[in-house]
C-alpha cells in the first residue's frame, strides 16, 4: 500500500485551558474525497486550521506528503501544495475578482500558466469572468464560495480542503457546490471536505470521520457510516452519536 | 478665495497627509497605532543634520541619507520589537510602540545631545516665489508636488503590483492571505519600510520649516498623524489624506479665525473639535468596512 | 461548614491584601526607624506611585482601555489641593496672574486633598461619557488627545496654574506615614473595586464587549463608572503627592510621567492588584538604581558628555523585553494567593467521553 498523502496522527489542541481537540487521527490518500463530519465545536474547523498551521497543535503530528509539516508557517505550507477554502468563505471583499484570483496563485505564479489557469476557472465558473473586474465583497454568497474555491485552486494543491462550503447558501446554491466538488473530484484532486450537512456530504464522499468531543468517533466509507450510524444524532449530537457496536 | 491661503492650505494638508499615510499603513495591517512613528522622523532629521554637517554631502544625498535612516530604523524596530510581541494583545503592542519611542529619543538624547542642532537645507527651500501676486515659499509649492508624486507612486505600487495586492489584502484578512502562500513577514516589513520612507520624506519638509532638530521633533507630527488619520479613518490610505487635508485647512481657519489671546489654545481647540466630530461619527470621514470601534 | 473552616476560606480567598500589606508596613518601619533620609524619601515616592499605579489599575486593568488622560487628573488634584490649601501670600507672589477668588482661598490640607479628588472626578463625570463610547485605537487616540488638551490647558492658563512656570509654595504634609497609609486605603478601595459588581462587569466587557453587551451590561455605563473612580483616585494621588513635592509644572502631568505609570502597570501585569504592586515596585527599584549608576557615570566623569536619558532608555529596553517575554507582565491577571506555592497535582483532563 502506498503511503497516505495527508496523514495527522493524535492531534490535540486547545483554546487557553479548554482543550478543543483530544487526540484526532486521520489520512487522505491520493485522489480521494474524504469528508469530516460532526456537529458544531466537535473539532472539524479546529483540525483544518491546525493542518494549515492557523493553529499550533499541542501535541500530535501532521504529515502531507512524506514531510512533517506540524508547526509550520501557513505560507510555507501553502507552498508544499496543501490549500484550505476557510470557513466563511474569507474574500477579500475590497480586491477585485481578478486580484483575489491573482492571490491564489501567489505561491506559484508563472504567467503563462497563470493565463491557462484563468482559463480552465472561468470554465468551471463562467460567473467569475463575467464579475472579473468587480470587488470581490459585491459578490452573492454564493459566487463568492465559488470565487474562494476558485482561488484556492489556483495554487494547484495537491490536496484541497473546504471548510464548510455549503454554509449559509442557498438550497439551490448548496446543490451547484456538491456537483462541483464531485466534479474536482472527478478530475482528479484529492478533497478533505468539512460539513455539517452529513447527509448530502456522505452522497458525494468516500470515507469519512465523525468527530464528537473533539476525538474520531467513527471511521469508515460512505457506506458504512449511512448504514450504521443514525444519521439524525450527527445533528444533534450527545452521547448517542457513537453507537458502541461499531468498531473503529 | 485668497490664493496665498489656498496654497498654504494645500501644502499643509500635503505633508499632514504624508504623515498620515506612513501610519495608517501599518496600522491597516498590523492594527498597531504606532507611537514609535514620531521617531522615525526625527531620525531622518539627524540624519539630514548628520550628513550634511559631519559628513559634508551634498544635498541631494543628504536627503537621501536622510530617508534612509528613517526606513532603516522602521525597519529596525520593527524586527526588534514589534515582530516578537505581534500576535499577543493589542495594548501590549501599543505600550512597546511607546516603550520603542522613548527608547530612541533617549537614545539621540545620549549619544548626540539634548540641544537642538541646526540642520542645513539647500537654498531654494528657504526662497520665496511670487504666483499671481500671492507670495509663498518655494517649499511649499515643492512639498505639494512631491505628496502628488508619492501619492501616485504608492497609488501605484498598492494597485498594480503583487505586493501592493497583497498588502491590501492583509489588511482585510491577515490569516486568509498568509493561506494564499503570502509571507506574513513579507507584508508587515513591506508596511514598515513604506512607513519609514514616508517618515522620511516627510521629515524633509517638516525640518525645512525651523531647519533644526532635536530628540523630541518627532512629538508634534506624531500627533498630527494620530489625529488627522482618526479624523479621516483609520481603514483606508484614502483616509488618511482626506484627513491630513482637512485637518491642514482646519489648522489654518483656526490660525485666521481665533483671536490673538486664544492662538496658545489652537492645539487644544483643534482636539477638542476632532474628538467632538469623532463622537458623532467614530469610524473618521471615510467608512471601511467596520463599524466595530463604537458601542453603545 | 465550621466557623473557623469558613474563616480559613475567606482568609484565602482574600490573602492577597494581606500579603501585599504586611511587607508594605513592615518595611516601612524599617525605613522610619533605620533609612537615610535618600531611603525615606524613596520609600515615600514609592507609597504615592502606588496610589497612582492603583488608581490606574482600576479603569485600565479591569477594562482594557488604555488610559492616558490618568496622568492629566492626577495634576488635576495636584493643582486644586495646592491652589486650595497654600497660603494668599505665597500664592500672590508666586502666581502673579492669579484670579484673586483663587488666591483668597485658604483651607486645612486634608480637605484639600480631599476636594481635589472630587475636582478630578467631577471633570471626568463631564467628559468621560462620550470618551467611553469609542473603543481600540479610536479610543487610544482620542484619550491620548484629551491628556494633550489637559496639557495644553495646564500649561496656558496662567490664570490658575502659572502657566508653564512652576507653581510652588504648596504645604508640606506627606510624610512616610501619610504616604502609607494612603497607600493601604489604595490597596483595599482597589481590591474593592475589582472585586465588586462593578468591577466584575467591567472586567466582562473587556474580555468581550458582545458577549458582555448580550447579558445585558450597558459596556458605556461600566466603564464610565469605572472612569471616574479611577479619576477620583489619580485625583487623591494627586493631592498627596503635591504636598509631598511641594513645587511643581504642567511637565510633571505629561507624556514621560505618564510612561513611568505605564510601565509599573505593564511590567506588572495590569490585571491584577498584585501585578500593580509588583510592577511599582520593580520599576521604582530599577529607576534608583539607574538614577545612581547615571549620576556615578556623570560625575566620575570618564565620559567627556553628560549620559541624560540612560534611566529612561534602559527602562524602556526592559519595558520591551518583559512584553515580549510575559506580555501579561510578571505577575498575569490572576492575584497571589496564600500559599505563594502550591505543589501542582497532575491535572485529570482526560475525560469520559464515552458514556456507555
Amino acid at each position: 500500500m502506498t503511503m497516505p498523502m495527508l496523514t495527522v496522527e493524535n492531534l490535540m489542541a486547545s483554546y487557553g485551558v479548554v482543550r478543543a481537540l483530544h487526540g484526532v487521527s486521520l489520512e487522505v490518500n491520493e485522489g480521494e474525497l474524504v469528508a469530516l463530519l460532526g456537529v458544531n465545536g466537535a473539532g472539524k474547523s479546529t483540525t483544518l486550521k491546525s493542518i494549515t498551521g492557523i493553529l499550533r497543535p499541542v501535541k500530535g503530528s501532521i504529515t502531507f506528503l512524506g514531510t512533517e509539516i506540524t508547526n509550520r508557517k501557513p505560507e510555507w505550507i501553502v507552498k508544499q501544495g496543501l490549500s484550505l477554502v476557510p470557513e466563511g468563505r474569507e474574500i477579500f471583499g475590497s480586491l477585485t475578482v481578478e486580484e483575489n484570483l491573482r492571490l491564489g496563485a501567489f505561491a506559484s505564479y508563472q504567467r503563462d500558466r497563470y493565463k491557462a489557469d484563468l482559463k480552465e476557472i472561468f470554465e468551471l465558473f463562467p460567473i467569475l469572468e463575467e464579475r472579473f473586474s468587480q470587488p470581490g465583497g459585491l459578490l452573492s454568497g454564493g459566487e463568492q464560495q465559488m470565487l474562494a474555491i476558485a482561488r484556492a485552486m489556483m495554487a494547484h494543491p495537491k490536496l484541497l480542503m473546504l471548510d464548510e462550503p455549503s454554509l449559509g447558501l442557498s438550497p439551490a446554491m448548496t446543490d451547484g457546490i456538491f456537483v462541483l466538488i464531485k466534479r474536482l473530484r472527478e478530475m482528479g484532486s484529492t478533497i478533505l471536505l468539512v460539513e455539517q450537512n452529513a447527509e448530502r456530504a456522505l452522497e458525494i464522499v468516500d470515507r469519512a470521520y465523525l468527530l464528537a468531543n473533539g476525538e474520531v468517533d467513527f471511521a469508515g466509507t460512505a457506506e458504512d457510516l449511512k448504514r450504521k450510524v443514525d444519521i439524525a444524532s450527527v445533528y444533534f449530537g450527545g452521547d448517542d452519536a457513537a453507537p458502541c457496536e461499531v468498531p473503529l | 478665495m485668497d490664493l496665498e491661503f489656498l496654497i498654504n492650505t494645500l501644502s499643509l494638508g500635503s505633508l499632514y497627509a504624508l504623515l498620515a499615510l506612513g501610519l495608517v499603513l501599518v496600522y491597516g495591517i498590523l492594527k498597531l497605532v504606532n507611537f514609535a512613528y514620531g521617531e522615525y522622523i526625527m531620525i531622518a532629521g539627524y540624519g539630514l543634520y548628520f550628513s550634511a554637517t559631519v559628513l559634508h554631502m551634498p544635498w541631494w544625498a543628504t536627503m537621501i541619507f536622510g530617508v534612509a535612516a528613517a526606513v532603516l530604523t522602521s525597519y529596525l524596530t520593527e524586527l526588534a520589537a514589534f515582530r516578537p510581541v505581534r500576535n499577543k494583545s493589542a495594548n501590549a503592542l501599543i505600550v512597546t510602540s511607546f516603550a520603542v519611542s522613548i527608547f530612541l529619543q533617549n537614545a539621540v538624547l545620549i549619544l548626540v545631545s539634548p540641544r537642538a542642532r541646526a540642520v542645513q537645507l539647500p537654498p531654494i527651500f528657504s526662497q520665496t516665489v511670487n504666483i499671481a501676486g500671492a507670495t509663498t515659499p518655494v517649499r511649499n509649492l515643492l512639498i505639494i508636488g512631491t505628496t502628488i508624486t508619492v501619492l501616485i507612486l504608492l497609488s501605484l505600487l498598492m494597485k498594480k503590483t503583487v505586493l501592493g495586492m497583497a498588502m491590501r489584502a492583509a489588511a482585510d484578512k491577515f490569516t486568509t492571505t498568509r493561506l494564499m502562500g503570502v509571507p506574513a513577514n513579507l507584508v508587515i516589513s513591506a508596511a514598515f519600510i513604506i512607513s519609514g520612507l514616508l517618515a522620511g520624506i516627510a521629515s524633509i519638509f517638516w525640518i525645512g520649516r525651523s531647519a533644526s532638530v532635536d530628540p523630541v521633533t518627532g512629538a508634534a507630527p506624531l500627533l498630527i498623524a494620530f489625529i488627522a488619520t482618526v479624523m479621516g479613518g483609520m481603514h483606508s490610505p484614502t483616509g488618511a489624506v482626506v484627513g491630513g487635508f482637512v485637518y491642514g485647512l482646519l489648522f489654518n481657519v483656526l490660525s485666521i479665525t481665533l483671536p490673538a489671546s486664544m492662538i496658545s489654545y489652537r492645539d487644544a481647540f483643534m482636539f477638542v473639535i476632532v474628538v467632538l466630530f469623532l463622537l458623532f461619527r467614530p469610524e473618521g470621514i471615510i467608512k471601511g468596512g467596520y463599524t466595530e470601534e463604537r458601542v453603545g | 461548614m465550621s466557623l473557623y473552616a469558613r474563616f480559613l476560606k475567606f482568609a484565602q480567598k482574600h490573602s492577597v491584601l494581606p500579603m501585599i500589606m504586611i511587607p508594605v508596613v513592615l518595611v516601612g518601619i524599617g525605613v522610619n526607624v533605620f533609612g537615610s533620609s535618600l531611603l525615606l524619601n524613596v520609600y515615600t515616592y514609592f507609597c504615592v506611585s502606588l496610589i497612582m499605579v492603583l488608581g490606574l489599575q482600576m479603569f485600565m486593568g479591569n477594562s482594557g482601555i488604555l488610559n492616558w488622560v490618568h496622568i492629566g487628573f492626577v495634576g488635576v488634584g495636584a493643582y486644586a489641593s495646592g491652589i486650595l490649601s497654600t497660603a494668599p501670600m505665597v500664592k500672590s507672589m508666586g502666581v502673579p496672574n492669579m484670579f484673586p477668588a483663587l488666591v483668597e482661598l485658604n483651607m486645612p490640607v486634608i480637605p484639600a486633598i480631599m476636594i481635589g479628588g472630587l475636582v478630578a472626578a467631577l471633570l471626568a463625570a463631564i467628559i468621560g461619557y462620550p470618551l467611553m463610547r469609542l473603543s481600540d485605537f479610536v479610543g487610544v487616540i482620542t484619550l491620548f488627545a484629551t491628556l494633550i488638551v489637559f496639557h495644553v490647558i495646564m500649561t496656558q492658563w496662567d490664570n490658575v496654574t502659572n502657566g508653564p512656570r512652576t507653581f510652588f509654595g504648596v504645604p508640606e504634609f506627606t510624610t512616610l506615614t501619610v504616604a502609607l497609609i494612603g497607600a493601604l486605603i489604595a490597596l483595599v478601595v482597589a481590591y474593592w473595586f475589582r472585586e465588586s459588581g462593578l468591577g466584575l462587569r467591567l472586567r466582562a466587557s473587556r474580555d468581550d464587549r458582545y458577549a458582555a453587551m448580550s447579558i445585558g451590561i450597558d459596556v458605556v455605563r461600566v466603564r464610565y463608572y469605572g472612569f471616574i473612580t479611577s479619576a477620583l483616585v489619580a485625583g487623591l494621588a494627586g493631592g498627596v503627592w503635591a504636598h509631598f513635592i511641594t513645587s511643581f509644572s504642567p511637565k510633571a502631568f505629561y507624556i514621560s510621567e505618564m510612561f513611568i505609570l505605564l510601565s509599573m502597570v505593564v511590567i506588572g501585569g495590569s490585571g491584577s492588584i498584585s501585578g500593580a504592586f509588583m510592577g511599582t515596585t520593580f520599576v521604582t527599584i530599577g529607576r534608583e538604581l539607574l538614577r545612581q549608576v547615571e549620576g556615578t557615570i556623570n560625575n566620575a566623569h570618564v565620559l567627556s558628555f553628560e549620559v541624560y536619558g540612560l534611566t529612561e532608555a534602559v527602562m524602556a529596553i526592559l519595558m520591551i523585553v518583559i512584553l515580549i517575554w510575559r506580555p501579561g507582565g510578571v505577575v498575569g491577571g490572576q492575584e497571589l494567593r496564600w500559599p505563594l506555592f502550591k505543589r501542582n497535582k497532575p491535572s485529570v483532563t482526560k475525560e469520559v467521553s464515552d458514556g456507555v
